[in-house]
């Protein structure tokens, strides 16, 4: 969580630039049909094999070596060629936040208070050559992303693996393996963690996961045609990544794998394109446009409206729930923010409702009053610290503000991005006007996104109050909270996402003592709890969590949409 | 291509001698008021204009305030989108709501008019102005500033303007005033044309009797530039800014519809109709409005510039005049050197219609004054 100044999973994908690895996050990204359930985007009778699936995006797939890709879940389209240890269950809803055996048999042995994970693969994996999949290859698939050449992957393992804070990955001059990943025999892989960690499964669902051959690797240039180990293999690969062409892997067996269907025969991955022309192409679903899906783009809210009042395309539209939350930060090393009756009058002044409509309404966004998202997965405790209602309740704000000796009210400023989306202008306008009727005047700082990107996560030199916003590399607590308020990942210099620099004897013992947990229910209780704790503090103020509106072409079935992605399962779909 | 564009401007220009000090203002409204376009044209943007400058005031009367959201008049539900046929349209709203935010449009209009108007204004202003100063330097200065200034213009000329302004607009800092910059951006990028056309003016003035004279009377070169040139640069000047004004309201409006230029909640038509464009289908009254309105405006500056132009421009008030000899002869009379400059014309007409065909036709960026082309 250190390394990079990224942005988990911006819900507006063409906000993405902040660095590659959000890309490869939204992967995992597509849209649904129909409604929650098992929504069927026209046409009828059961799914079937065969035909082309085209998934039409405006992010390309720039990286596509599995030690470069940052996945949740081991992404979408990713997942249809790199299988990994675990994966996350391809169901809708909340059976989705919930994670499963993939390469392994099962979701991993925990052992010496889960500091040692042993993973035992299944009988007759093979990788598309027909050459067997063995733990040696998954164990080289992770010692490669270390390497300064494959970066971009998520911090995680580097945190936590026995010497992983020193190794540089198998090409360079030093140590070529990790001793603390062992392989006995071509089945069993070991993993030495330096302290326990309960969501290791979770994390086993990511594509450094994914077995590679040593005798195959070609270092950087691996992600042109890597070795497949899922259903469809890379047949050509276009302009890095801005056209993917993948069709069947004859060695690819249902049998060893029950979670990706693999319906169509190929499936043809168009980036590049603008979200308003995905979205025109896909509700006129004209030729191959009927049988397409997009991982990666939303419905406007002019397009909502519209599909508001067709029920031949409203049926077309599937909804999901992403693990995002967008919020205020308050750095109370600025002034007048090291003050708590000032963070708690903007939070009680903040009218959400005017918020929401800015994001594109109650369709797209769902108020938050939470760190934590809406859902069971993260350990979900409703709390409401600062009651601010729909619309705010600048009376109480402005009496706060009174007893804290700012009778007249006060000016702040309030940094944003220029660029459109959910840390943009539009909401900034709205925090603005509902601030200001509780005597709050807000300057607005409009930065250019990557500026605005600097300096947010600036250790030194954050603004005092700006928009932001984090989202999920799991559904759990603990890569939702850590980051932000683990006093440990408080960084002198480089990225830090502690916003609040909140570093809490109490609250740093509880993150440590809840991430060693296996019993994943009894970990998300607590993640609930502690959230609502450091929520008392007013550090941020939760604006809203936002919700995935995709359309899919006519000819589309067998959507599925999991709370762990919030998008359609592009190994799920068929077209026949 | 711009060198030869210029020295066809030089060679175009020189001969035809110019036109001498240009119509009085009594005169040119005399000429004005006889074209319906142009009174038309003016009588609308004079409207717009005091509409502008009253927002505050006509906001108020309707009991608006273009920042006030209205979250209970947009169907959240529905992206936001207004309730009611259009775009929400109600006692209370005139012209409806903008989606999302519910802001009343009628405000939005007025106030982002102030904006653009004031930022199309503020950059032609500041265009003539560094126009005017480069290329009476050009034309009066020594060999060298001429060539200099020149070359200069010419980059300035062939420069993509839109492409430099988004670059400029988005290095300076974000709490620099974003209307103060916009028309920085566009007042110091956008003045190669009126240098070109005041240097081509004043190359072929300085040659003239009454400039001569000034000069053997004793004056400097600031004073002849001052009391002599400038009045009689006054027409060309005025024409070209004439053209420039919606040209820049168009600028204006494309910066910030790519989101660099006047940022929210500062309205400005740009700005509407950047976030206008998706709605298309489900609020066309959204989109209507600010297009309708900048298409309005801008098609009236550019009838009024040309109506102005016309007016200026002894030449075609002469075409005009064919026949009535009467009227003719007596007003070149009036003045001093007006005779002199009427028989000029009657060639320089047929000379310019013969280097008119020679002139390399580059669309809008054309340097060459509209006095210029052929009758």
């Amino acid at each position: 969580m250190r390394v990079l100044p990224r942005d988990r999973r911006p819900a507006l994908p063409r906000a993405a630039a902040t660095a590659s690895v959000t890309l490869a996050l939204l992967g995992g990204a597509v849209a649904c049909a129909g409604p929650q359930d098992d929504g069927s985007g026209g046409g009828d009778g059961k799914p079937a094999e065969g035909g082309t699936l085209t998934v039409l995006n405006s992010d390309a797939q720039s990286d596509f070596d599995p030690a470069r890709l940052y996945t949740s879940g081991g992404g979408n389209v990713p997942s249809l060629v790199f299988r990994t240890l675990t994966t996350r269950n391809r169901a809708d809803g909340a059976k989705g936040t919930e994670v499963v055996p993939d390469l392994a048999t099962g979701l991993g042995k925990p052992s010496e208070g889960a500091k040692v994970w042993t993973y035992e693969l299944k009988p007759g994996l093979k990788y598309e050559d027909g050459s067997p999949i063995t733990s040696a290859d998954v164990k080289y698939g992770v010692e490669r992303s270390f390497a300064a050449e494959l970066s971009g992957g998520p911090p995680y393992l580097r945190d936590w693996l026995i010497g992983g804070d020193r190794y540089e990955g198998p090409f360079g001059k030093g140590k070529k393996e990790l001793d603390s990943i062992e392989t006995p025999d071509d089945r069993t892989i070991v993993f030495r963690l330096k302290k326990g960690v309960g969501d290791f499964p979770y994390v086993a669902t990511q594509t450094q996961f994914a077995p590679v051959p040593k005798a195959k690797d070609t270092g950087t240039d691996y992600e042109k045609h890597p070795l497949s180990s899922g259903p469809y293999r890379v047949v050509k690969n276009t302009n890095d990544g801005e056209r993917l062409q993948l069709a069947r892997n004859k060695h690819w067996s249902a049998k060893t794998d029950s979670e990706r269907k693999a319906y169509p025969d190929t499936v043809d991955v168009r980036s590049g394109l603008d979200p308003a022309v995905i979205n025109q192409r896909l509700s006129t679903s004209s030729s191959a446009d009927a049988k397409a899906v997009t991982t990666d783009t939303n419905l406007g809210p002019a397009e909502l409206a519209r599909v508001g009042s067709d029920k031949e395309l409203k049926e077309r539209v599937g909804v999901g729930h992403f693990g995002y939350t967008n919020y205020l930060a308050f750095n109370p090393d600025v002034k007048p923010f090291d003050d708590p009756a000032v963070r708690k009058a903007v939070a009680y002044a903040i009218d959400r409702a005017s918020v929401v409509n800015a994001v594109g309404g109650s369709s797209l966004a769902e108020p938050a009053t939470t760190f934590l998202p809406n859902q069971k997965a993260f350990g979900y405790t409703p709390y409401d610290h600062f009651p601010a209602g729909r619309g705010g309740d600048p009376d109480k704000a402005r009496e706060v503000l009174a007893k804290a000796g700012h009778r007249n009210g006060i000016t702040l400023t309030l940094t944003h991005s220029t660029e459109d989306g959910e840390t943009g202008p539009k909401i900034a306008a709205a925090v603005q006007q509902s601030l200001k009727k509780a005597g709050i005047r807000v300057r607005l700082e409009g930065l250019e996104n990557n500026a605005y990107d600097e300096k947010r996560w600036d250790a030194e030199d954050a603004p005092g109050l700006y928009l932001s916003r984090w989202g999920a590399d799991w559904p759990a607590g603990y890569p939702f909270l850590a980051p932000i308020f683990d006093g440990r990942q408080i960084v002198a210099n480089g990225a830090n996402f502690n916003h609040a620099k909140l570093d809490d004897p109490a609250v740093n013992k509880e993150f440590d003592d809840v991430q060693q947990l296996t019993d994943l229910d009894a970990a998300a209780k607590r993640w609930g709890a502690l959230d609502s704790r450091i929520g008392e503090q007013a550090l941020s103020v939760p604006l809203f969590h936002p919700v995935y509106q995709r359309l899919v072409g006519k000819d589309v079935k067998n959507v599925v949409i999991s709370d762990w992605t919030g998008v359609l399962d592009v190994s799920q779909v068929a077209v026949r | 291509m711009a060198v030869r564009q210029e020295t066809a401007v030089r060679d175009s220009v020189t001969p035809l001698g110019a036109t001498g000090p240009a119509p009085g203002p009594g005169g040119v409204w005399r000429r004005l008021r006889t074209r319906p376009a142009a009174l038309a044209s003016g009588g609308v943007l004079a409207v717009l204009v005091a509409a502008a400058l009253a927002a505050p005031l006509l906001t108020a009367l309707a009991g608006q305030d273009p920042y006030a959201y209205h979250g209970d008049l947009v169907d959240s539900a529905r992206g936001g989108a207004p309730h009611g046929a259009f775009g929400g349209a109600s006692g209370a709203h005139w012209l409806g709501v903008e989606p999302g935010t519910g802001r009343d449009l009628f405000a939005l209009l007025l106030h982002g008019a102030r904006v653009s108007l004031l930022v199309a204004a503020g950059a032609t202003l500041l265009q003539v102005v560094v126009g005017l100063a480069v290329g009476l330097t050009a034309a009066l200065g020594g060999r060298w500033a001429d060539r200099l200034l020149s070359r200069v213009t010419d980059v300035m000329v062939a420069l993509p303007m839109l492409v430099l302004a988004i670059a400029l607009t988005t290095v300076v800092p974000g709490d620099f005033p974003r209307p103060l910059l916009l028309v920085l951006v566009m007042g110091l990028l956008g003045w190669g044309g009126v240098s070109r056309v005041v240097r081509a003016r004043t190359m072929a003035l300085r040659g003239l009797d009454f400039v001569a004279a000034a000069r053997l009377g004793g004056s400097g070169r600031l004073r002849v530039a001052r009391r002599e040139l400038l009045p009689s640069l006054a027409a060309p000047v005025l024409t070209y800014a004439a053209i420039l004004l919606p040209s820049n309201i168009v600028l204006e409006a494309s910066l910030s519809f790519l989101g660099i230029g006047v940022k929210p909640p500062t309205p400005s038509w740009g700005q509407l109709l950047s976030t206008a464009t998706t709605w298309y289908r489900a609020d066309p009254a959204y989109v209507l409005l600010p297009s309708g309105l900048l298409f309005v405006t801008v098609l009236a500056f550019t009838v009024l510039g040309d109506a102005v132009r016309a007016a200026l421009d002894p030449r075609e008030a002469s075409r005009l005049r064919v026949g009535t000899r009467g009227e003719r002869a007596e007003r070149p009379l009036e003045g001093g050197e007006s005779v002199h400059v009427g028989t000029r014309l009657a060639g320089s007409g047929a000379k310019s219609a013969d280097t008119g065909t020679r002139l390399p036709r580059t669309g809008a960026e054309s340097p060459v004054p509209h006095e210029e082309k052929a009758p």
